[in-house]
């Protein structure tokens, strides 16, 4: 299977008036509402907001990952040209190939009873690769995301690993099959503190070796600020701002957009008699 | 690995001894009088006293279980009242079909309530799911007497097919079979079913799908190897279960097994002989228990690894359902 490669002015990702319905018990209800976004080469455009905002739903719509049963998507999502929702097919020739998801929480995301190296092997394999080569690529993927010893980490099961260095493995799985987009969906909200930033650097630091472009989805101002190109602002399941990363954080035109800002706890004096302000 | 099974079969042994002298307690506290029951009718005082006297039933409880542990050691378990024959030769004579039975049966659950569980979990909340769910309902109600009886009357009866009783050819096999199968299939098909359907909605399986692994391989070899520590207990349980004798199965198909045989050791108060068939039949099924436990391990690298990892505490995995049904 071979897809074309974008050139550099043409989107990777293109998302237009995209609308997910999802089905419940006893109603609809319209989780992304007319969303439109564009990402190219070796760029990350950051879609942030609240819990419930709908910025989940916006990146499983994008990879097609929702229940079919459940959830009703119109609009348009072109991955290299091809309309996912066109194509219904397209989007499982895609799926890591094209298109590889990071997901939010390590620890639950890869099959416990299965090793490491089987699961990266299997990935690397779906890529194309010869059994007999399926090892060697895989410990050069685990030297890419920056594991220490990876010969030792193929043969161990996701229980024995933390919580960073597991993202890190579905990092690399996610990079098995040459893709020209990561969808990043709250890729370090599991994670510690600590152990964040050097996903973030490691993500980046991929980016501007591969060119590859990202989709972060985040509910932290200040993932957002470190990554991003361009920022989208999303409330109730449309976008409330979207701009450059610069102006969106230091010059926000909307007042949720504000208040998101002020949300982000600062240091400061300690003064128990103001009360802290909290976005409704 | 080796200390692990040195201790799990001191258990067993443990666990045996105790089922045994139970048994053995309750037998004689229990009302009736075996030298009645061998007496033929209107026996004398001297008649139930000389067949007491034969039976080793005159000494004190004490005594005689004192008898029945010297026995034990030396493998002899004593001899059927109404066999005329060492107990153990007679239950292991009988063993052999209700081994062929249970086999056959689980064999039969295996092959066709994993498929219908999957297929099942794959088609939830689909018209086609809610008929097969009927289906296993309806199985799961139905009491074996009455899908014995009804198996027989058409297919050994109206239509004469199979044999209607016992072990003469192979194909008497096949309704004794189906009748245990159609409940244990209803069954575990609906526990597969309930576990496929969890792992068929873990977080991992999404992940695996977004990396563009095939539907099949998600079912197979990402959700089934994820339930196969549940489906594997609960099968195994069936199967325990079924080594003690499928008594009613047994009776209605006059099966030669050992189901039918402890109930006519209980009717006549045959002492050894159902001493005889507990031990071998709790033998059997701590056994299968123990191949269980030792499966554990081989399935879920998080019980293998557990002794041994240092890097960090094991997730708990939840006791398996059906592990001390």
């Amino acid at each position: 299977m071979v897809f074309p490669i974008p050139h550099d002015s043409t989107p990777i990702l293109e998302v237009t008036d995209l609308q997910v319905e999802l089905v419940t018990a006893d109603r609809v209800v319209r989780a992304v509402d007319g969303v439109s976004f564009r990402i190219s080469r070796g760029e990350t455009v950051t879609i942030i907001g609240e819990s419930g905002s709908g910025k989940s739903t916006t990146a499983m719509g994008v990879l097609q990952l929702l229940p079919h049963d459940l959830a009703v998507l119109s609009g348009s999502v072109k991955v290299g040209g091809v309309d996912l929702l066109v194509d219904t097919d397209a989007a499982r020739r895609i799926r890591g190939r094209m298109v590889s998801l990071i997901p939010q929480d390590p620890m639950t995301a890869l099959s416990p009873v299965h090793s490491v190296g089987k699961q990266l092997t299997g990935a690397v394999r779906l890529a194309g690769h010869p059994r007999g080569k399926a090892r060697a690529r895989a410990v050069e993927l685990l030297e890419a995301v920056r594991i220490p010893r990876p010969e030792e980490q193929l043969d161990k099961y996701p229980h024995q690993l933390s919580g960073g260095m597991l993202q890190r493995v579905l990092i690399a799985i996610a990079l098995a099959g040459h893709p020209v987009l990561l969808v990043a969906d709250e890729p370090t909200s599991a994670l510690d503190v600590t152990v964040q930033a050097g996903i973030l650097d490691l993500l980046l630091e991929l980016q501007e070796r591969t060119g590859i472009g990202i989709l972060m989805i985040t509910h932290d101002l200040g993932v957002a600020r470190l990554v991003s190109d361009r920022i989208h602002v999303m409330k109730d399941g449309r976008f409330v701002e979207s701009g450059d990363a610069e102006q969106v954080v230091e010059h926000p035109r909307e007042e949720y957009t504000q208040r998101l800002l002020a949300a982000v706890p600062q240091l400061g004096t300690f003064d128990e008699d103001t009360p802290v302000e909290v976005p409704a | 690995m080796a200390t692990y099974i040195a201790k799990r079969v001191g258990q067993s042994v443990l666990t045996l001894f105790l089922t045994i002298t139970t048994v053995f307690v309750l037998l004689r506290l229990a009302p009736g009088d075996p030298a009645a029951a061998y007496a033929g009718p209107n026996p004398t005082t001297e008649d139930l006293e000389r067949i007491r006297a034969q039976f080793g039933l005159d000494d004190s409880i004490l005594v005689q279980y004192g008898t029945f542990l010297k026995g034990l050691v030396t493998g002899d378990l004593g001899t059927s009242f109404s066999f005329q024959a060492p107990a153990l030769d007679v239950v292991l004579e009988r063993l052999p079909y209700t081994i062929t039975l249970a086999v056959s049966a689980i064999v039969v659950t295996a092959l066709v309530a994993i498929p219908l569980g999957v297929w099942m979990a794959r088609r939830a909340d689909t018209a086609k799911e809610f008929g097969a769910n009927l289906l296993t309902i309806t199985g799961q109600s139905m009491p074996d007497f009455w899908s014995g009886i009804m198996l027989l009357t058409v297919f050994a009866v109206v239509v004469p097919v199979f044999p209607a009783s016992g072990f003469t050819s192979w194909g008497g096999l096949v309704l004794p079979t189906l009748t245990i199968a159609i409940l244990q299939i209803a069954l575990i098909s609906r526990m597969v079913r309930r576990e496929m359907s969890t792992n068929m909605a873990a977080p991992y399986l999404t992940v695996a799908r977004s990396r563009g692994v095939g539907e099949r391989a998600l079912t197979w070899r990402y959700a089934m190897t994820n339930s196969a520590i549940p489906v594997l207990t609960a099968l195994g349980t069936r199967f325990a279960a079924m080594l003690n004798g499928v008594v009613v199965v047994e009776v209605v198909f006059a099966w030669p097994g050992v189901g039918s045989l402890v109930v006519r050791a209980l009717e006549t108060r045959d002492y050894p002989l159902i001493q005889a068939t507990v031990l071998v039949t709790a033998a059997l099924t701590v056994l299968v228990q123990l191949l269980i436990d030792l499966a554990y391990p081989l399935l879920d690298p998080r019980v293998r690894l557990a002794k041994t990892a240092k890097q960090k505490t094991a997730p708990a995995v939840a006791a398996p359902e059906g592990a001390l049904a």
